[in-house]
């Protein structure tokens, strides 16, 4: 039981950063990735803040969150100006940098041996320890940000944010700022992931680089490519099925040193087939 | 109103080694359909991204009602009243009908991001009052009943159609439209031109690229006649079309 309920908290909290994903990427077209990072900034937030007793879970949340969409935001300032392709680079630049300062900034981060010991959340003078526990927090976060969601992308502003995938310069002559929305979309994206880390922070108890480098990135990529891009049910199915994946290599008879590489390879053949089958996902709409 | 609705004084544009504009100077008048003509690469395009400001001139200025329009950026231009249609449409091809026109309407607060989560309720009354706005636009240009569609499904015609509707909903008063007639089919055609009578009809103002002088003689108030950047002539369309100098330019005599 307790660990079917692991892997749906670990969905659920993918699922959250998957719809921040699909707005940034999805719905707006800025192909970013450097998602694992603003990921990572969420949980080390989090853990650093908890861990140290600095503040309590709700407050650490509430400064993952900001700071999520503050860095997300000072990303996109001078990255958003830069057409396309080019942001690919400049984000796969700030991924490369992130993974650098959760490695060396020893004293803060724990560098490559990472933070062990993150407090289990605690809300209302209760430890959720349990992953029974757990999974009714992380799911009343999920079906707020779901809500969200559903109510951002129905709204005129996502209307906008659709628009602005399909033609910027008539979104300009239409007399919008492109820009404006962007800066939006990426504070708005921030949020969901930076909800996410904290919440992956709490429920794990540990943290270190390598669950927010450039293959975090690619994983949290291949979750829209799969699930769907631009839609809720997409958020959702893509990380329910992918991180599922890992539970079932687990308890099939393989090496367990063969199971990290074998599911690399799949995550990447599914890409590729999910690319050349159905470019949509599963629940999306055309990328 | 301080001097005419519409003046460009005096505009010039280089491109490396292309002058694309070169001194042009034209104006509109209120409530006119103005045609602007001339061979290929003209500067045609060019006088439009000037006016709306998707380019800034090396000299000269655009004034419209007075104000100067040159150092402006594209954004406050529409809020002024002015807006552009593109010769290759750019529609947002993903986007129903109804949605291309929805994000031409203008708005204030209700295109915040944060509004419908801390709004939710006013956020969807503003949702279908835009709805309702492009829809009552799009039944005048007679689309209403193609609104739910994916714009890929459309026609041609119907597609710059819906290019006029989306400027429509822009609330501008000056409409500058690129070859809204090139491509069109004898019936098409005709549901563009009495489109366009109407909107002059009911007030506003148009500048218009066209090629067909047939078209220029129906729909013109005034045509300008633009040659390597520069205006040639500006004055009625039967004067301008009956010109043989301009026509020998027009249809690829001298250079």
């Amino acid at each position: 039981m307790n660990f079917f309920l692991s892997y749906l908290a670990i969905a659920e909290i993918y699922a959250l950063a998957s719809m921040s994903t699909n707005l940034l990427v999805g719905v707006t077209g800025i192909f970013s990735v450097s998602q694992g990072a603003i990921f990572g900034i969420g949980a080390y937030t989090v853990g650093i803040l908890t861990l140290n007793d600095w503040a309590s879970f709700p407050v650490a949340m509430a400064a993952a969150l900001i700071l999520c969409a503050l860095t997300n935001l000072a990303v996109a300032l001078p990255a958003l100006r830069i057409a396309g392709d080019y942001f690919v680079v400049t984000s796969f630049g700030i991924q490369i940098a992130a993974t650098a300062v959760f490695m060396n900034l020893t004293d803060i981060t724990g560098g490559a041996s990472g933070l062990a010991g993150v407090p289990p959340p605690n809300v209302f003078g209760r430890d959720l320890d349990e992953p029974g526990a757990f999974i009714l927090l992380s799911s009343i976060v999920l079906a707020a940000a779901a809500l969200f969601f559903w109510l951002v992308l129905r709204s005129p502003f996502g209307r906008l944010i659709n628009a602005i995938r399909e033609d910027e310069l008539a979104v300009t002559a239409a007399g919008k700022s492109v820009l404006a929305a962007k800066v939006g979309v990426s504070a708005l994206s921030g949020m969901f992931v930076g909800l996410a880390g904290g919440l992956y922070a709490g429920f794990l108890s540990f943290i270190d680089p390598g669950s927010f480098d450039i293959d975090a990135s690619i994983l949290l990529l291949t979750m829209i490519v799969v699930g769907g891009a631009r839609t809720l049910a997409g958020s959702l199915i893509g990380p329910a099925l992918l991180t599922a994946l890992p539970q079932v290599l687990s308890v099939l008879p393989i090496p367990s040193d063969a199971a990290g590489p074998l599911r690399q390879i799949l995550y990447g053949l599914m890409l590729i087939a999910f690319m050349l089958f159905r470019p949509q996902g599963i629940a999306g709409r055309r990328l | 109103m301080s001097g005419p609705y519409l003046d460009v004084t005096g505009v010039s544009k280089r491109f490396g080694g292309l002058q694309a504009l070169d001194d042009c100077s034209f104006a509109i008048e209120p409530g006119q359909i103005t045609c602007l003509v001339g061979p290929n690469g003209a500067g045609k395009t060019s006088v439009f991204n000037v006016i709306t400001g998707f380019i800034r001139p090396d000299a000269g200025q655009v004034r419209f009602r007075g104000q100067v329009l040159t150092r402006m950026g594209s954004r406050r231009i529409v809020g002024l009243g002015i807006c552009r249609s593109f010769q290759n449409l750019r529609l947002f091809a993903d986007l129903s009908v109804l949605d291309n026109v929805t994000v031409y309407l203008p708005s204030r607060t209700d295109e915040n991001p944060f509004r419908p989560i801390l709004r939710p309720i006013r956020t969807e009354i503003e949702r279908k009052r835009r709805m309702a706005a492009a829809m009552s636009i799009l039944e005048e240009v007679g689309l209403a009943h193609r609104a739910r569609d994916a714009v890929r499904n459309l026609s041609y015609g119907e597609q710059k159609l819906l290019c006029v509707a989306r400027l429509m909903a822009s609330g501008a008063e000056l409409l500058l439209l690129d070859e809204p007639t090139s491509g069109l089919s004898a019936q098409a055609l005709e549901a563009m031109i009495a489109l366009v009578l109407r909107l002059k009809a009911a007030g506003r103002t148009f500048l218009v690229v066209e090629h067909n002088t047939r078209i220029v003689q129906r729909l013109a108030d005034s045509v300008v006649f633009l040659h390597q950047g520069h205006v040639l002539a500006q004055g009625e369309p039967a004067a301008i079309v009956a010109d043989p100098k301009l026509g020998e330019i027009y249809f690829g005599g001298a250079l």
